[in-house]
């Protein structure tokens, strides 16, 4: 805050002279990068491994959450990609309301798209054997592509570090 | 440098893919160049025989799937692994043939739901984005496109296999006095026939709603089919003058197609007397009738008369007609005369290899139906002394060991099922080994369906147990579950019978996880015959602890009362092995507290129980235990309480008081249990 007001202090001493002003730099802890971090806390919030890493451990300790050839050089389709890949995950989010326990893989090879996708045991076997048909059968014919689903069950979301 | 200049352009690329990937290895190039140049000596050679004569390989042209069909056929069956079609992940694999159905039936009623939604709601799906255009995903449009009164209009609503709408258009054009052609008759008949005046899909709501608004007249006939649905048979029966007679009898000509078309929907719905009255006209008419009608009228032969004479009668009077009108005979008549033949008794047997001869006369290759017929007609499982004639099996199995099927009549689906039901018949495992390689050759497979394979593999595995040796049984164990089939509780008793058969009952309490995890831990029949085995003998010592944890386990079930559960009841002979079995581990305290249930569900406990609870107590130097065990045994009135009481005096050392406790004890059972001790 006396920053600022320094900076204009500053800025009207200096209106005489055209160019040449010197302003103040706001430092860097000010502008803290906030994408895709979970903040340290009292350590009571269990985060996931996915969670717990920033984006810039991607391609170093974590992977690609989709994966197609649009972003490649001289491929063509990245945004339809990313549509698809937001109409997806809110799709299956929806479907399995409250199961699906972490982000959605998607991977596409060809023509074929596989969502795998991690559920809770909240819902007994035989509902999720439905739904998943319905899922895919579904999401096949408004697609025009065959769409694939492997699902994994876990009793409860699997915490990588406490914050 | 020779082959360069021979060579065709082939083995030119050849030579200079192996110079650009062995460029660092300069032998292995040099090996290359020598190997192609002597698979090129004999062209070397010829060449410098008559240098225009090079022989190129032919090209080989390879199916698109060929290398997927190889890369398919070096992957072997995974043995831990559930089928395909399920989910690969501990809660979602099934346990046993009840989750596996069930599973299969609710993903698949998934598909069905979401394809309602695809049909109900296709202004959703119909962009075409993709390239090149899908058009199995996308929407179809059955509505009909034409209106009007016209008979192309007919035509329209016969070819999208809408009845009720076709019968409405053809009324209506023949009141407005349109002559409607012979052969869009014929064609609208053929779909009356063919569904049996019921609408062939389930009609939509918005649809169904308006044809009652439209005709009261429909409204009788809508009604009628559904009840006729829920009758129970999956094909509807035929009404006495439902559409498709009525439109017959108003028709002003008729040809042979009319006929045929006629009597073959009144076999295929049931009313057989009236399909041969149809028949009868047909022959007044001179008109002559297809092979397909043939067919069909010899499918119902069995329904016409009762004797089996008669019947074999009237079938080689149709194929006589048959000879008389010229009409070749197919695959499908030899099917269904035997299949008649096979409600034909004794006269079955002796004409059905006569027709099968006749079959391969005339060059017919036989299906799995043929075979199933000639099965079945030679091994009714109600005359077992006729099994003289087993050796048709093995002949047919021989047969077709050669062959690979393919699917040509709708019975050939039954085959595997009853020719495994007759190896189990004949107890005969090498019959049911060839079997088993005639399932596995080329496409053989695809005729088990999934809710028929657990079956044919169950009686495998019965079969096996009767018949092989244990260390087989138990390899084919280890082998079948979960990936094969899933043990029923009967094929569970077989396999514990054989390895009492061959003394292996230390493999006991690995049988019974299985059976934790198949979910047959409450069966009364299966419980018993484990305790039992269990119980029999004395056995070495870490075998005897595994046996009374079992033991534990059963308890536990007989004791639990889930929501919907009914609690199990202990019945005396299970109740005194798990105390037998607690016994001989060294649990007097466990084998004590089940003990005292014996009088709660009034039951005796036998001589050989009391015996080893002594033994028990004598072994943990319990001497209480003992005197409450004479005491038990004195309240339930047992003839043994004076030989417990006189063991206990001899092989206990006693206190002075327990001495005396035990003398009070009476030998004829009066009221010694108000003791406190």
């Amino acid at each position: 805050m006396a920053a600022p007001m320094a900076a204009r202090g500053l800025r009207a001493l200096s209106r005489s002279v055209p160019d040449g002003t010197r302003t103040l730099h706001t430092t860097p802890s000010c502008l803290k990068t906030r994408a895709a971090r979970v903040r340290v806390g009292k350590g009571d919030k269990a985060v996931t491994y996915e969670q717990a890493h920033p984006p810039h451990y991607i391609a170093h300790r974590k992977g690609w959450l989709s994966l197609h050839t649009g972003n490649l050089c001289g491929e063509g389709g990245a945004a339809e990609r990313t549509l698809e890949d937001a109409f997806l995950r809110r799709f299956l989010g929806g479907t399995f309301p409250g199961s699906v326990l972490d982000s959605l893989v998607l991977k596409r090879r060809g023509n074929l798209v596989v969502l795998c996708a991690v559920l809770s045991r909240a819902l007994p076997p035989h509902k999720i054997y439905f739904l998943g048909g319905y899922a895919e059968t579904l999401l096949s014919h408004f697609y025009k592509c065959p769409v694939r689903l492997e699902l994994q069950t876990l009793p409860a979301r699997l915490p990588y570090k406490y914050l | 440098m020779a082959a360069r200049r021979l060579g065709g352009s082939s083995w030119q690329q050849v030579v200079s893919l192996s110079r650009r990937c062995c460029v660092p290895g300069g032998r292995r190039e040099r090996y290359r160049c020598s190997s192609s140049s002597t698979a090129l000596g004999k062209t070397v050679d010829s060449s410098e025989v008559t240098p225009e004569e090079i022989v190129l390989p032919r090209k080989k042209t390879w199916d698109k799937l060929a290398v997927l069909q190889t890369l398919a056929s070096t992957v072997k069956r995974d043995p831990t692994a559930a089928h395909y079609m399920f989910y690969d992940d501990p809660y979602l694999m099934p346990r046993n043939a009840a989750t596996s159905r069930l599973f299969a039936l609710s993903k698949e009623s998934g598909r069905n739901a979401a394809k309602y939604i695809f049909t109900n709601f296709p202004q959703y799906f119909d962009k075409t984005f993709a390239e090149p255009n899908v058009p199995c995903l996308m929407p179809e449009d059955l509505t009909p496109q034409i209106e009007g009164l016209s008979e192309e209009a007919l035509k329209e609503r016969i070819h999208l296999r809408r009845v009720k709408d076709s019968v409405n258009l053809f009324d209506q054009l023949v009141q407005a006095g349109t002559p409607v052609s012979l052969e869009t008759t014929n064609s609208l008949l053929d779909l009356l026939c063919f569904y049996g005046d019921a609408e062939s899909a389930p009609e939509k709501e918005e649809e169904g709603k308006e044809d009652l608004e439209e005709a009261g007249v429909n409204a009788s006939e809508q009604a009628a089919p559904k009840r006729q649905f829920q009758k129970g048979s999956f094909s509807p029966r035929w009404r006495d003058n439902n559409n498709a007679e009525r439109i017959f009898k108003t028709m002003p000509e008729r040809n042979a197609h009319s006929y045929c078309t006629m009597i073959r929907g009144m076999v295929k719905h049931g009313v057989s007397a009236k399909a041969y009255d149809m028949y009868i006209d047909l022959l007044n008419e001179r008109h002559k009738a297809d092979v397909h009608t043939f067919n069909a009228l010899i499918t119902a032969v069995p329904y016409l008369k009762e004797k089996f004479v008669e019947r074999w009668e009237l079938a080689k009077v149709f194929l006589n007609h048959m000879v008389e009108q010229q009409v070749q005979p197919n695959l499908l008549t030899f099917n269904a005369l035997l299949k008649t033949l096979r409600r034909c008794g004794g006269i079955g047997r002796s004409m059905a290899l006569l027709v099968f001869k006749e079959m391969e006369a005339l060059g017919i290759e036989p299906s799995l139906a043929t075979y199933d017929h000639l099965l079945s007609i030679f091994y009714r499982a109600v005359s077992p002394t006729d099994l003289g004639s087993s050796g048709i099996i093995s002949e047919v199995l021989g047969d077709i060991e050669k062959r690979s099927f393919t699917p040509q009549d709708p019975d050939d689906a039954n085959f595997f099922v009853n020719a495994m039901q007759v190896c189990c018949d004949l107890k005969d495992i090498k019959l049911a080994y060839q079997l088993n390689k005639v399932m596995e050759k080329g496409d053989n497979w695809k005729f088990l369906a999934v809710d028929r394979l657990n079956g044919y593999w169950s009686k495998f595995f019965s079969l096996l147990c009767m018949m092989e040796q244990i260390d087989v049984v138990l390899k084919w164990y280890k082998a079948m579950p979960p990936s094969l089939f899933y043990p029923t509780p009967k094929n569970i008793m077989d396999l514990l019978q054989a390895l009492d058969a061959a003394n292996h009952l230390e493999e006991i309490p690995s049988v019974w996880e299985d059976v934790k995890q198949l979910g047959f831990n409450r069966r009364q029949e299966l419980l018993e015959e484990l305790l039992s085995l269990m119980s029999r003998e004395q056995h070495p010592e870490e075998i005897q602890l595994a046996f009374a944890k079992c033991a534990e386990d059963i308890k536990a079930a007989h004791e639990q009362t889930g929501r919907e559960q009914i609690p199990l009841e202990w019945t005396g002979s299970a109740l005194g092995s798990v105390v037998l079995l607690f016994s001989r581990a060294g649990r007097t305290q466990d084998a004590w507290n089940l003990m005292e249930l014996f009088q709660q569900i009034n039951r005796i406990p036998t001589d050989q129980v009391m015996d080893e609870f002594l033994n028990c107590a004598k072994r943990t130097s319990s001497p209480d235990e003992a005197i409450k065990l004479v005491k038990l045994a004195a309240s339930l009135g047992l003839p043994s309480v004076q030989r417990l009481k006189n063991r206990t005096q001899e092989e206990f050392e006693l206190s002075e008081q327990q001495k005396q406790t035990l003398e009070s004890v009476k030998s004829d059972g009066d009221s010694s249990d108000s003791d406190s001790d």
